[in-house]
Parts: structure tokens; C-alpha cells; sequence
């Protein structure tokens, strides 16, 4: 019965020498994942913040310098379009949290507290509109909305996007409610008040991290999204930031400072986000979220 | 504890609960309704027509036929499913050993925890721009390192050099959604009780026969989720390889998504691009079928 | 004021599954009711539809004669105390007490002074500023108890508000229920698979078996007069013995004892004989039971001999205040008088009680 142990008395190796190679490879292996994450950040970084001047002293990119600077910023104020992509991209990400938040809480409410048929079928549905493809969808979406004159406005892009943002959201706050025990409402209802007054006094309080890792999801699928704005906007002027700064790699006049400086940008409010609400965060990860 | 009971409240009736019910549930189905069914329905209606926008003419599956007999259909959809496979398996392989390290009684594990998250906050936009710099023929670390090792001669385009094009989009893939898989795999690796371990112990199984017996059949569904779920996103996947590689060098990591794109906003060949959506919803629905039965995510709603 | 409930052939159905099955009970003005019976047996389901939280599938329900069947639980007087507190972890406990009044647009300082006094009765007026998560389970339900008594309800309906929680704690909240209910004016439907606490605390039990009412009566009625097997097996601890007997002409026969039937028994040709453990003495009464002792269990001042008949078959426990006469393994002959005996068909369904037959015999003798 315990022939097999390697380690321990009789075992081949001692069991200490055993221990000592596993915490070596323990953290070898942890060094090696934070080197792969690691790297390509720092290089965001120190790239972002010198001055054309010495990022390419050496021949090479400077990546060990004291000599920093928020030239690349100013470019990207001064020369680009960047503070219009940052407003474009605020206000297509707030119209989709709202979109999203509102639909999913009214949803996953309904879905979670009414009793009808067809409710396999709808979670169902749900779940596999949350895995179609993206481009798949843009393609119709492109020619009604052409069709509705609303190709190129912000509310084509907030339309779409949520397209793919909600249906997450809504699976979210239906498995939220439905864990939510309805002796809450009840207890609310016989103490006389109204289904109504029960949603305001109790169900959206309770509700509420539920609909804070919504909009969290939201925002983040929102700010991050690239394929539908591709699709949906051709002028540049309503760019969000993503599809905006995306012009850079193309243009001769933007260096590798200003981009990355423009990476250091966008990736600013999904950090304040996660800082702030960090604890909501994770819950996304139930199902995993793009 | 009580009697039996409904599980979803039987509702007393009136009128404010239907009026409730309908209030609640016209949003879903308007939103479904309008940027769900009508848009896949017309997507399948356009796919039985040549020229759909403009002399559109009735052609039964001959869209389908164009698509499928072409001799390009086969290359693009095994770029997909490389592409798709690989990242997955990449991404399971990376999240689940980097899980079981930070699982471990490490100094600085937080840290590494919070490191991990990262990654996955980044736009993809973001990444892209990282990694083109990170693989730049005349500035990227990597070539700067590959020359002075003397491992290479002159430096090397990633993105650009078929062979390497894909390996590339591959690996900026997996450092972005590496971590989907990484805290997958953690919380559920959290979650099995230390008695088991225990008991284990207790019996003399040997580390590995720890692992083999108690952590894998424990991770057995999450590893089973990422591979469906990861697989399927990464197989819809346009944007980052869009933005690295526009689908080149020579199609080589044109994939169905980059194909669909380029057929219907490119070429405006609406006919033959939403025949070939038509084809990719179909292999979505039966993967979406496989999903259904092995996991029954549904079932976490269901009464 | 306190008012009356009547439930009139009351029926709910869940798909399939009948949970309820065609209850007609009246409980009085002002009584504390209990609806007691295993986990299934329909008392949550019925307590639900006297709430409103249910609409029967058949049947009606009156309060006080005024129909109420459809009505929402907002539109009847009632207040309910839930099995998990149902306390809202967002508002301190005050708001929680004060919910059901603010509801009703009292005003903030009636509304204050009520949460107070119900707080001083219920001994947590120190705990009214915190929030519920704070709390220990016995305070929680405390809360939970203010917020109903706080409404001052016509009904109060409380659904196993003491299954959580320990006995000490059950025991403490027994006590302040019943206090409750005597200050309140109100008519008291009380929930529990426990039926000890049914006995102590009703002025009536409903004891219902597979969604139908197995007896409604007092307490002591129940426990004298059980009206068939189940009841007397349900009610009483430890619980009765039941032994199965063959009937031989005016003898019922079983390993462990002949017992001469009274000349209305001898018709049927078996008959179970159900005796309470503390109605057997060892060495006493005029009908013996032969036993082997497996397990001698001290609860103190007295003590549970659990024992086997001869035949290996029938389990039987009695109670005894001196444990030293007796060890495992000894063979007792415990002894009941005929007074003691309830006597019941094959089916369980009852046929006599020893004590009235006692009585016709001591009249026949005379």
C-alpha cells in the first residue's frame, strides 16, 4: 500500500532535499511568469516617459534612464486628436454601463423572481448570444444601422457594444437575484409594503453588488472594445480612444514614446476602476468575462 | 426545512405583479428582438442572395457552395482553430501552473495575484501596441536579446515573417488571457477543503499522488469551462490579430472572423460574408450544444 | 384585535406534488396555534397561504368571517416572523423593527418610542443601532420578533423561528414568545417540526401528516387521547411503543406479553398496543412486557432503558429513577396497568384508550 512513496523513510530521495528542489522550482517558476508579465509593462512605462531625444540615444531604446519627462503627453495633447478619442470614449462607455446596468438589473429580476415557461430555453439563449462572435454580429448590425441613417453616431456604438455586453450582465444579475432570498421581499410584504416599494426599500439595496460588478463588466468590455467601433464608425472624429490611438501604428509622425504614452492613458481608468472597486472585481470571473 | 415549497415564489395574483412581469421582461425581449434575432435573421436571409444591397438575386445555397468549395475555406478555418487550440491550450497550460505555484505558501503571493490581473485590464489595443514594440524589427527587446545571444544573425519582423506571424499573435494572446484561466483555476483550487489533503497524508500518497487524486478531479470542470468557453472566444477572436497582423503575411493568420471582415467591409461582398457568418454560427451552435450538455450552465438559474 | 381564522377545505397543489390536502381548521381569537408535524407534512405551506404568500388552489380562508383567499399579504393584518430572520442586512436593527410602521406612515417619534418598548420586552435595547450582521442568532431573532410585535398585527404567523438556533436559546425564546403573545391582542400561528415546543407553548396544536391534519386539539388531549398511531408516536418524548399482537379469542398475543381483551377488542385478528415509556415499570402493573436490556442512557434524574422483546423483533423504551437494579443483558418483566394501553388497528387508525375501558370495567365490576 505505500511502496509508491518516494520521499519519506526508504523513499529514493530524502524528503528534505525533496522539499528544497520544490521550493527552488516554486519560485523559479514564479520568477520566470512575473519576468513574462513584468517585462512588457515596464517597457510601456520608461518608453512613455522620455523624451524622443533619449529613448534613442544609444541606438537602441533607452530602457535604464533618470531623465524623465512628459514630453510624449504633451505631444499627444498638443499634436493629436487623443483628448477628443478620451471624451469619445467616455461617452460611449457610460452609455453602455447604463444600457447594460439598467437592462440586466430589470432582466435578471424578472428572470429570477417570475415563474414561466421557456426558462431553459432563455438562459440558454443568453449564454450562447454571451459566446457568438462579435465580427458575426457587426456585419448585420453595420447595414441596419446604415439603413436607420445611424451608422456613425455614438449611439450605433453604444447599441452594438452593448449588444455584447448585456447578455453577460444579465446572467450575472439573474444568478445574483436569484440568490437573494425572496423571504426578504416577503418579509417586506407582509409588514404591508407594496411590490414596488419592496423593489426600492429592498431589492436594489441588496442587489447592489450585483449591479456594481455589472457595470464594472460593462466598463471594462465597453472601454476595451475595438471590433465593433471598427465597424460601426467611420469618422474619425467620434473615435474612441482604442480605435483612435490605433491610427498611430500606422502614422510616421507618432514615434514609439507617444504610443506608448497613449498606452499608459487608456490602461489609466480600468486601473482606477480595479483599485477602487477591486472587490467587485473578481466576481466577473464566475463565468470569466473578454 | 418547512413543507414543500416552490422554489420561485408562486406569486399572489393581480394585476401590479403581471404589469410587474411585463414591465420586467419587454426590455429583454426588445433588446433580444432588435439586436439578436433581427440582425442574425437578416444576416441569413442576406446569405441565400448574390448582391444583397444591391440587384440582390434569390441563389438558394450558392453562397454556401462558393464558400465552402472554395479552396481558401479549409486554410482559414484551420488557421482558426490553430489559432483558438493553441491560445486555449497555452493559456490552460500557463494559468494552471502559475495557479498552482501562487497556491502554494510563497512569499509575496499576493503580490503575484494582483500582478496577474493586470494583463487582463489592459485594453487589447494596449497589448498590441506593447507587443509590436516588444517584437519591432529595429527597436523589440526580443530581437535586441536574440542578436547579442548570437542565436540570430540580423534581426527578425515577428509579425511579418510567415512561420513566426502566428506563434506571435499566439503569444501576445496568452500574456493577455493567460489570466482568465489563472483565476479560474485559483478560486476553484481554493476551494478544496485542506482535509482532504489531510486525509491524503494521513494515508501516504506522495505529492504527485496528491495532485493526481485530489486536485485534478476537483479542477476537472473548471479546466473543462476554459477549454469550451476560452475556445470558443478565442475562435471569434479579430481584434488582436487584426491589429498585428491584418491577417498577413500571405493569409497566414487570416482567420474566419479576419475573413468575414474582409469580405463584407473590404470587398462589400455581403453575399459571400454572411454565407460565411452562416457557417460560423453553425459551428458556434454546436459547440454551443456541446457546451450545454457536458456543463449545463444553465442549471445554476434553473429552479 | 385578535381574530378568527377559519380555513375551509384549504387544497395547494405544486405541479404535481399535493402539499396541502383539503385542511378545514378554525383557530380562535387570541389563541396561540401550533401547526406541528415532520418536514413535508404541509404546516409552512399552510402557513403561507394564511399569510398571502400562497393562493390555494382550492378551498377559502376568513379572518374574523371576511374572506381573504386572493388577497395580497399586504392587504391582511398580519405580521410574520420568518424561519432565517429575513432580517435586512442593509438598515440597522432600529430601521429593521421600524419598517412595517414607516410602511404604514407612522411617524418618526411614535415610531421610535414603539421600537423601544418592543426592544425593552424583547431585553436589546443596547442592540437597536447595529447592524443585524452584528448580532449573535439569538439577538438576531430577537429583531426578528420586535419587527413583527412592533406592528401590533391582528395575526401573528411565525414560520420555525427557533430551528437555528441552540437550546438554551430555544428555551430563552420560548419563554419571550409567549410573553409577546400575552401582551399582544392578537390571534398567534406558530410554525415548527418540534413537538415539544408545540406542547409547551399552544393553547391548540395542529398536527398534520402528508399535507392533511392529523388532529387538532389541546396539548393534553393530544397526549392522552392521541386519535391514531401517528400522533401518539409524534407526540411525547421519548416516544411511545407500539407492539403488533396476534388476537386469539379474548387474548392478544405477542412474544413479550398475553393481554386479555375486553370483549369489543377480540373481533379483530391483530391489533397494535402502543404504552408510553414512562407508563412501564419494571415489577409493577397488571400486564407485563418480557424484555432484554440493550442500552441503559442517564438523562440525569432519570434514565432510558432501551430494550429488545423475545422475539428480537420490537424495540421497546421505558424510564426509570433508579438505574442501579438494572445492567445490559438482564431480562426485566416491565409492567403497565390497562389504563395506560391505546389501542389501535393493523393500520394504526385508533380503536380504544385503556383508560376508558378501565373505567366501564371498574363500573362492570361494581
Amino acid at each position: 500500500m505505500f511502496e509508491n512513496r518516494t520521499g519519506g523513510p526508504g523513499g529514493l530521495v530524502s524528503s528534505r532535499t525533496q522539499r528544497r528542489v520544490r521550493r527552488v522550482a516554486l519560485y523559479l517558476t514564479a520568477l520566470i511568469v512575473t519576468a513574462f508579465i513584468v517585462t512588457p509593462l515596464y517597457v510601456m512605462i520608461i518608453v512613455s516617459l522620455q523624451s524622443p531625444e533619449t529613448l534613442f540615444s544609444g541606438g537602441e531604446l533607452t530602457l535604464f534612464s533618470t531623465e524623465l519627462s512628459l514630453s510624449n503627453f504633451r505631444t499627444l495633447v498638443t499634436e493629436t486628436a487623443t483628448p477628443r478619442y478620451l471624451l469619445n470614449s467616455f461617452i460611449i462607455t457610460a452609455g453602455v454601463v447604463l444600457v447594460s446596468t439598467v437592462l440586466a438589473v430589470v432582466s435578471g429580476y424578472g428572470l429570477a423572481r417570475f415563474s414561466f415557461r421557456g426558462k431553459t430555453t432563455t438562459a440558454r439563449l443568453i449564454l450562447f448570444s454571451y459566446m457568438f462572435s462579435p465580427i458575426v454580429l457587426a456585419i448585420p448590425l453595420y447595414i441596419i444601422f446604415f439603413n436607420l441613417g445611424l451608422l456613425n453616431s455614438h449611439l450605433a456604438a453604444i447599441f452594438s457594444i452593448s449588444a455584447i455586453a448585456a447578455p453577460f450582465s444579465i446572467w450575472l444579475m439573474w444568478q445574483y437575484f436569484q440568490n437573494i432570498p425572496v423571504t426578504y421581499e416577503e418579509s417586506a410584504w407582509t409588514s404591508g409594503a407594496t411590490r414596488w416599494r419592496t423593489i426600492r426599500d429592498v431589492v436594489l439595496p441588496l442587489a447592489r453588488p450585483g449591479y456594481v460588478s455589472v457595470a464594472i463588466f460593462a466598463f471594462s468590455v465597453a472601454w476595451n472594445d475595438y471590433t465593433m467601433v471598427k465597424i460601426v464608425l467611420s469618422e474619425q472624429a467620434l473615435y474612441p480612444i482604442t480605435l483612435g490611438s490605433s491610427l498611430f501604428l500606422d502614422q510616421l509622425n507618432i514615434g514609439w514614446g507617444e504610443q506608448m504614452a497613449a498606452a499608459v492613458v487608456m490602461s489609466i481608468p480600468p486601473f482606477l476602476v480595479a483599485l477602487f472597486l477591486q472587490n467587485y472585481l473578481l466576481q466577473g470571473f464566475n463565468l470569466g468575462h473578454e | 426545512m418547512g413543507a414543500v415549497r416552490e422554489r420561485a415564489p408562486a406569486l399572489v395574483s393581480g394585476n401590479s405583479t403581471r404589469l410587474l412581469l411585463l414591465f420586467a421582461l419587454l426590455p429583454l425581449g426588445a433588446f433580444f428582438t432588435v439586436l439578436w434575432f433581427g440582425p442574425m435573421f437578416y444576416t441569413l436571409v442576406m446569405s441565400f442572395f448574390t448582391d444583397p444591397l444591391g440587384s440582390a438575386q434569390f441563389t438558394g445555397f450558392g453562397n454556401y457552395l462558393d464558400v465552402l468549395t472554395g479552396d481558401t475555406f479549409p486554410f482559414y478555418l484551420w488557421n482558426s482553430v490553430l489559432f483558438a487550440v493553441s491560445t486555449t491550450v497555452l493559456s490552460l497550460v500557463v494559468g494552471l501552473g502559475f495557479s498552482l505555484v501562487v497556491n502554494e505558501q510563497l512569499r509575496g503571493r499576493q503580490g503575484l495575484r494582483t500582478l496577474m490581473i493586470v494583463p487582463y485590464l489592459l485594453p487589447t489595443v494596449v497589448v498590441v501596441f506593447l507587443w509590436t514594440l516588444m517584437l519591432d524589427q529595429n527597436l523589440g527587446l526580443l530581437n535586441q536579446a536574440l542578436v547579442e545571444m548570437g542565436i540570430i544573425s540580423s534581426p527578425i519582423a515577428f509579425f511579418s515573417t510567415p512561420g513566426l506571424a502566428m506563434p506571435s499573435v499566439i503569444t501576445a494572446s496568452v500574456w493577455k488571457w493567460g489570466s482568465f484561466a489563472f483565476f479560474i483555476i485559483l478560486a476553484n483550487l481554493q476551494a478544496i477543503p485542506d482535509a482532504y489533503y489531510e486525509r491524503a497524508q494521513v494515508q501516504g500518497a506522495s505529492p504527485w499522488q496528491q495532485f493526481r487524486d485530489i486536485t485534478f478531479p476537483n479542477l476537472r470542470g473548471a479546466i473543462l469551462l476554459i477549454l469550451l468557453v476560452r475556445g470558443i472566444w478565442m475562435f471569434n477572436k479579430f481584434d488582436i490579430i487584426w491589429l498585428t497582423t491584418r491577417g498577413g503575411p500571405i493569409n497566414l493568420t487570416t482567420t474566419l472572423p479576419i475573413r468575414v471582415y474582409d469580405l463584407a467591409i473590404r470587398s462589400g461582398a455581403f453575399g459571400s460574408a454572411t454565407a460565411l457568418s452562416g457557417i460560423m454560427f453553425a459551428i458556434l451552435a454546436v459547440t454551443g450544444v456541446l457546451y450545454f450538455t457536458v456543463m449545463e450552465p444553465e442549471a445554476e438559474v434553473k429552479d | 384585535m385578535a381574530q378568527e381564522i377559519t380555513l375551509n377545505d384549504i387544497r395547494k397543489q405544486f405541479g404535481d406534488i399535493v402539499a396541502v390536502k383539503d385542511v378545514s381548521v378554525t383557530f380562535e381569537a387570541g389563541d396561540f396555534v401550533s401547526l406541528v408535524g415532520p418536514s413535508g407534512c404541509g404546516k409552512t405551506t399552510t402557513l403561507r397561504m394564511i399569510a398571502g404568500l400562497e393562493t390555494p388552489t382550492a378551498g377559502r380562508i376568513h379572518f374574523d368571517g371576511v374572506e381573504l383567499t386572493e388577497t395580497t399579504p399586504q392587504e391582511r393584518p398580519i405580521s410574520m416572523v420568518f424561519q432565517n430572520t429575513a432580517l435586512y442586512p442593509h438598515m440597522t436593527c432600529r430601521e429593521n423593527i421600524g419598517y412595517g410602521l414607516k410602511i404604514h406612515g407612522i411617524p418618526k417619534a411614535e415610531r421610535n418610542d414603539r421600537i423601544e418598548e418592543a426592544a425593552d420586552i424583547l431585553q436589546i435595547p443596547d442592540q437597536l443601532d447595529k447592524m443585524p450582521g452584528e448580532l449573535s442568532g439569538g439577538q438576531q431573532q430577537r429583531v426578528a420578533l420586535g419587527q413583527a410585535f412592533v406592528e401590533q398585527p391582528d395575526v401573528l404567523l411565525l414560520d420555525e423561528p427557533m430551528s437555528d438556533l441552540d437550546a438554551k436559546l430555544k428555551e430563552e425564546l420560548r419563554v419571550e414568545i409567549q410573553r409577546l403573545h400575552r401582551k399582544l391582542d392578537a390571534t398567534v400561528v406558530y410554525v415548527t417540526h418540534d413537538q415539544n415546543e408545540a406542547m409547551t407553548m399552544s393553547d391548540r396544536i395542529v398536527l398534520m401528516d402528508d399535507g392533511e391534519v392529523a388532529q387538532y386539539d389541546e396539548p393534553r388531549t393530544l397526549f392522552d387521547r392521541p386519535n391514531s398511531e401517528y400522533v401518539a408516536t409524534f407526540i411525547g418524548t421519548p416516544t411511545t411503543n407500539v407492539l403488533e399482537f396476534e388476537v386469539e379469542g379474548q387474548t392478544a398475543i405477542h412474544s413479550a406479553a398475553t393481554i386479555d381483551l375486553p370483549s369489543t377488542l377480540s373481533t379483530y385478528s391483530r391489533l397494535k398496543i402502543g404504552v408510553r415509556p414512562r407508563a412501564l415499570t419494571p415489577g409493577k402493573g397488571t400486564f407485563g412486557l418480557d424484555l432484554t436490556i440493550d442500552v441503559i442512557e442517564t438523562m440525569g434524574h432519570e434514565h432510558a432503558i432501551h430494550a429488545t422483546t423475545p422475539d428480537g423483533e420490537t424495540s421497546v423504551e421505558f424510564v426509570v429513577d433508579d438505574v442501579d437494579d438494572f445492567a445490559v443483558g438482564q431480562t426485566v418483566t416491565a409492567g403497565a396497568d390497562l389504563s395506560d394501553l391505546l389501542f389501535f388497528d393493523e393500520t394504526g387508525a385508533h380503536l380504544a384508550y385503556g383508560s376508558d375501558l378501565a373505567t366501564t370495567q371498574e363500573a362492570g365490576q361494581r
